[in-house]
């Protein structure tokens, strides 16, 4: 009996505190969570009133993909190139770029085989 | 002749020293057991990672229990061990006075030993000890890292590192999911002590419910070490089980309805959250409950790992190399736990029992808890994402999204899943805290 007590006592226990626990952690979640929402829109807002006046000319780079098209010897696929301006767009961002032209590189080793050196030789 | 009959001594030596004289059905029995585990994990793929290293673990400790001994560190005086065949001149040696009487009453010969007087007239006998040391099986020192309570925080840190929390930081509701799931563990402490467990066994048994293999034997090493074996066999199993267990009783729990609710996109979590999380879950989660701090640390240092973005390597070792060095270790020493006179009683029957009945509480919790969160938001929460609360990540997330998409093939409901899921990690790691602290 004493036993059922203890088993009684740790379902409320164990109920309240892991309820208690995770409320805890929604609440601040969520409160953390506005803040920085909140927070990075206006950073943002600041940011792209600074790329207006610094380059109006800026092209986008959907805009800049059709421009590549010529610069290109017909060898790659436009899906390629659409991805490579993706790619172009993800590490550039809101930073005024355009790309001029897409080349395949000729290297000793292929690009698989770079990045694997690249690993094992970069510093710790 | 002379070469013939140590020929014979010899082969006749081995036959006694080898496993057919000294062990017994019960060893036979669980050698098939591991054989059948074998052909789960193999066959049937079944978590082989786990399964196939405590199967073997499991047939290895049965044919030769050595494997798993204690070292030993023993006194023995100079008759011990010549009669154990053993040679006095290889150990040190440690002297004791005693009187007459007490050497009579240790059953020790006064003849054998010599008479020492002391300065003040007193007269003592000096009997030698030999301090014969031995040591363990390979098996007693790896499983050192599971009684210790060193390999499930590790492979928390392995998981982390893998675990993706924006889910759950976009919708942090579902952490009410990962916290009903958990019900089930202390509903079934009550049906184990009713069926006259021990608390600390009770609670042992009971945290197969949170359906997280690493929890599971980090408590159990904790509270009752000498039900390790069928408690790992059980949480592996029942997880490797999710994808029968769990869809009767969401179909059971919910209408038709209910299950084709399709829910809107998640919003995008930024890096700076993500980043933030697992130093604001540990935070509050080790203040509040020490106990859960070693699995719930090593899972937010692994995930810091990961989203930090800035230690790639390590990120990278504790998901791959570390992590699976441990799974190794623990596998085969948790299956090593389960030696046939251990593992086969009725109380082994008694944890497969319960362990089930914890699985399917805490999902039927789960998809309850699910329901309310449907009702309260008017029907914009799909309640199967309930039962991926239980942890046994992904698994449990896959089934809610198998679930709701044969009632409605346009629906995906598994990033949605996720959260509860990873919410389940967090909150067995809570609840084991409790029983531990409880329970020690």
């Amino acid at each position: 009996m004493d036993n059922l007590t203890l088993a009684l006592t740790l379902l409320l226990a164990g109920f309240t505190i892991v309820f208690l626990v995770l409320i805890l952690l929604i609440i601040v979640i969520t409160v953390y969570g506005k803040i920085i929402q909140a927070a990075q829109k206006s950073s943002e807002k600041r940011k792209a009133k600074k790329i207006e006046q610094a380059a109006p000319a800026a092209a986008s780079p959907e805009a800049a993909v059709p421009e590549v098209l010529p610069a290109n010897n017909d060898e790659i696929p436009g899906e390629i190139i659409a991805v490579i301006a993706a790619a172009v767009d993800a590490v550039y961002g809101n930073k005024p770029h355009k790309i001029k032209a897409v080349r395949r590189s000729r290297s000793a080793r292929s690009s698989w085989g770079n990045a694997g050196v690249a690993q094992n030789t970069r510093p710790f | 002749m002379d070469i013939f009959n140590q020929l014979g001594s010899i082969i006749v030596g081995l036959f006694q020293s080898s496993g057919l004289t000294s062990l017994s059905w019960e060893n036979y029995v669980m050698i098939l057991i591991s054989f059948v585990l074998m052909f789960l994990a193999i066959k049937k793929q079944y978590e082989p990672l786990l399964l196939l290293p405590i199967a073997f673990g499991m047939m290895l400790v049965n044919i030769f229990p050595g494997i798993m001994a204690n070292p030993v560190n023993q006194m023995m005086t100079y008759e011990q061990v010549i009669a154990q065949g053993l040679d006095p001149a290889s150990y040190t040696t440690s002297s004791q006075l005693m009187t007459l009487e007490q050497l009579k009453t240790a059953g020790f010969d006064p003849t054998l030993y010599h008479l020492v007087t002391l300065k003040d007239g007193s007269q003592f006998y000096e009997v030698i000890y030999y301090n014969v040391t031995a040591n363990g099986g390979l098996f007693y020192y790896l499983y050192q890292g599971v009684h210790l309570g060193i390999f499930p925080p590790l492979i928390f840190l392995g998981i982390g590192a893998m675990t993706d929390f924006g889910p759950l930081i976009a919708n942090p509701k579902s952490f009410i999911l990962g916290a009903a799931a958990q019900i089930g563990i202390f509903l079934t402490f009550i049906g184990a002590i009713l069926l006259g467990f021990a608390p600390h066994e009770a609670g042992s048994i009971a945290i197969i419910g949170g359906a997280d293999g690493p929890t599971a034997i980090f408590v159990t090493s904790q509270l009752a070490p000498e039900m390790l074996g069928p408690i790992a066999v059980a949480a592996y199993s029942y997880m490797a089980l999710v994808p029968i267990i769990q869809p009767p009783i969401m179909k059971l729990l919910t209408t038709k309805k209910e299950r084709s609710i399709v829910m809107g996109q998640l919003r995008p979590v930024s890096k700076l959250e993500k980043v933030l999380f697992p130093i604001v879950v540990v935070v509050l989660v080790a203040l509040l409950l020490p106990d859960a701090a070693p699995l719930v640390g090593m899972l937010m240092l692994g995930n810091l790992f990961k989203e930090s973005g800035v230690v790639e390597r390590i990120s990278k070792t504790a998901q791959n190399e570390l992590m699976n060095i441990v799974t190794i270790f623990l596998g085969i020493t948790v299956g090593a736990t389960a030696s046939g006179t251990l593992f086969l009683n009725f109380k082994t029957l008694g944890i497969i029992a319960l362990g089930l009945i914890a699985f399917c509480l805490g999902t039927a919790c789960g998809v309850l808890f699910g329901k309310i969160m449907c009702w309260a938001t008017k029907g914009k929460v799909n309640p199967l994402i309930g039962s991926a609360g239980v942890s046994a990540v992904p698994m449990a997330a896959r089934i809610s999204q198998k679930v709701g998409q044969e009632e409605n093939p346009a629906n995906f409901l598994l990033m949605h899943a996720m959260g509860p899921n990873v919410a389940g990690v967090i909150g067995s790691a809570v609840a084991a805290g409790v029983l531990i602290s409880v329970l020690k």
